[in-house]
């Protein structure tokens, strides 16, 4: 299996947007937002959601990347998406 | 009419980075020219690029800006604000609708293209959401209006290797008849890829005198073999002499022609009439006498076909004189950088009528009949005016019968 069964959700989500936005995994906490405290902009949001496609196997709709707004909503948006799939 | 003057200047080459490196290592003679290290060039006949080893893009970009950049919109920001720094122009000079961009390349974003290809046919390389914004040819002349605030034109063009050379000769007529009062003007090009690399030898005109690299490209030599590709930026602030003058910036010199012509008659073989006729334009609208030139950049590629064509454009425009001009083809040190070689050409031409040294056309080894000119041949060579004042030609031709050739002069009457 691939590591994201071994990892939670929310360390894949992290581990995807420290390496995206170029950030510390440290740094990110699940209310951590990320326009506002990581400088993030739409296109940054397009490259997350394209890793956590990836990543997850899942694919996301249009209209939810803009409801990404911090970790916690993007780690219960996959969640969501991969019990859609179950 | 209004007077156009060069107040700024950016470059990144593969001899170095900025107008005092660059211009010092032309004039020693030193090629920038290696053996290609960042791909696998086994299946390749030429395995040497002029690359440009020197360019630090953590000197400008934070980790994401450089992910957000393809190398060519990296070369062209870095050359962009070196050249506005230069010419000291803080924001208030540049945050306006009057400043605009012109830039000429013509790759633009390849490596993005590339890498974004390589993942969409066969899963080699990383998928990224940004490749159009990071690929498009604009990303360049775009990124630079960001990254300077400019906010007046904003003009990409691509008129294969003659681009730099366009994107300046239209940049001056902007300002000449009033359009903008400030232009960044000038070529970048990253070309050098494993796929473009491939894509030259198929055509046959890249040099394979690979042993040793800084040796392999010969303009006007009878041995040459064909021209060695590579990348750069070079970068121009123009602005007219009265603004120059009034905010007391040194003004390295005036640009005062510009003539572009196609041949329309084959997308790739020169024709020397089309180039005459572009050189005949360019001193035309420069209102200068053929005597006045008093040297000549020249495209110079070091192919078997360029150099001739262009060797006879020049004996049709000046007659006997031809002989007596000197015309160096800096390409000999720096290869071809396609886009940006045009823009390369015309900043080393302003700084050596600035200098009044000519750098030389190196690896000439041996006299072929059809390239009879004084190419400088010996090493540098100072630049002596043959009228009052110093004026010059930077010859550029391009794939698709491009044609376009600046003219500078630096008489002393523009010196603040």
């Amino acid at each position: 299996m691939t590591r994201g069964a071994v990892q939670s959700v929310e360390d894949v989500v992290k581990n995807i947007i420290a390496a995206e936005l170029r950030v510390s995994r440290d740094q990110l906490n699940p209310e951590t937002h990320l326009m506002k405290d990581l400088g993030a902009d739409s296109l940054d949001a397009l490259n997350i959601a394209l890793r956590l496609e990836e990543a997850f196997r899942i694919k996301i709709p249009d209209d939810a990347i803009p409801k990404f707004l911090t970790i916690s909503d993007i780690v219960s948006g996959v969640n969501d998406h991969l019990s859609e799939r179950q | 009419m209004r007077r156009v003057a060069v107040t700024g200047i950016g470059l990144i080459t593969p001899v170095g980075v900025g107008r005092e490196r660059v211009f010092q290592a032309l004039i020693e003679g030193r090629s920038g020219i290696s053996r290609i290290e960042g791909f696998d060039i086994s299946a390749l006949k030429t395995t040497m690029s002029g690359i440009c080893r020197d360019f630090r893009p953590e000197d400008f970009f934070d980790e994401r800006e450089k992910t957000r950049l393809d190398r060519v919109s990296q070369l062209a920001i870095a050359a962009a604000e070196s050249a506005a720094r230069d010419a000291r122009m803080d924001n208030g000079l540049l945050d306006n609708y009057d400043t605009g961009v012109i830039i000429g390349t013509g790759f633009g974003g390849q490596e993005s293209v590339e890498e974004y290809c390589g993942a969409y046919f066969n899963g080699h390389g990383r998928r990224t959401a940004i490749a159009i914004p990071k690929a498009m040819y604009n990303a360049a002349s775009s990124n630079i209006a960001i990254r300077l605030k400019t906010r007046g034109p904003n003009i990409t063009l691509s008129t294969a290797c003659s681009s730099g050379a366009n994107a300046i000769g239209q940049a001056f007529h902007m300002i000449r008849y009033g359009q903008t009062e400030r232009m960044i003007a000038g070529g970048a090009d990253a070309p050098v890829t494993p796929v473009v690399m491939d894509a030259w030898k198929d055509m046959r005109v890249l040099s394979t005198k690979n042993d040793p690299p800084e040796r392999a490209c010969k303009p006007f030599s009878a041995n040459r073999d064909g021209f060695v590709l590579s990348e750069g930026a070079g970068i121009v602030v123009l602005e007219t002499i009265e603004s120059a003058r009034e905010r007391g910036a040194h003004i390295y010199a005036e640009i005062i022609g510009y003539g572009a012509t196609a041949d329309a008659s084959h997308i790739t073989f020169p024709d020397s009439e089309g180039e005459a006729h572009a050189i005949l334009r360019a001193l035309r609208d420069a209102a200068v006498q053929p005597e006045e030139i008093a040297y000549v950049n020249a495209h110079g590629t070091a192919t078997k076909l360029n150099d001739i064509s262009e060797t006879e454009a020049l004996k049709k425009v000046f007659g006997s004189r031809a002989r007596e001009i000197p015309v160096s083809s800096i390409k000999s040190m720096l290869g071809h950088s396609m886009g940006a070689s045009g823009a390369i050409e015309f900043i080393a031409t302003v700084l050596a009528i600035e200098s009044k040294k000519i750098p030389p056309t190196i690896n000439y080894e041996e006299a072929d009949p059809q390239c009879d000119l004084d190419y400088v041949t010996e090493g540098a060579r100072e630049l002596k005016a043959t009228a009052a004042r110093i004026a010059a030609l930077s010859n550029s031709f391009g794939f698709g019968g491009n044609n376009a050739v600046l003219v500078a002069t630096g008489s002393n009457d523009i010196t603040a």
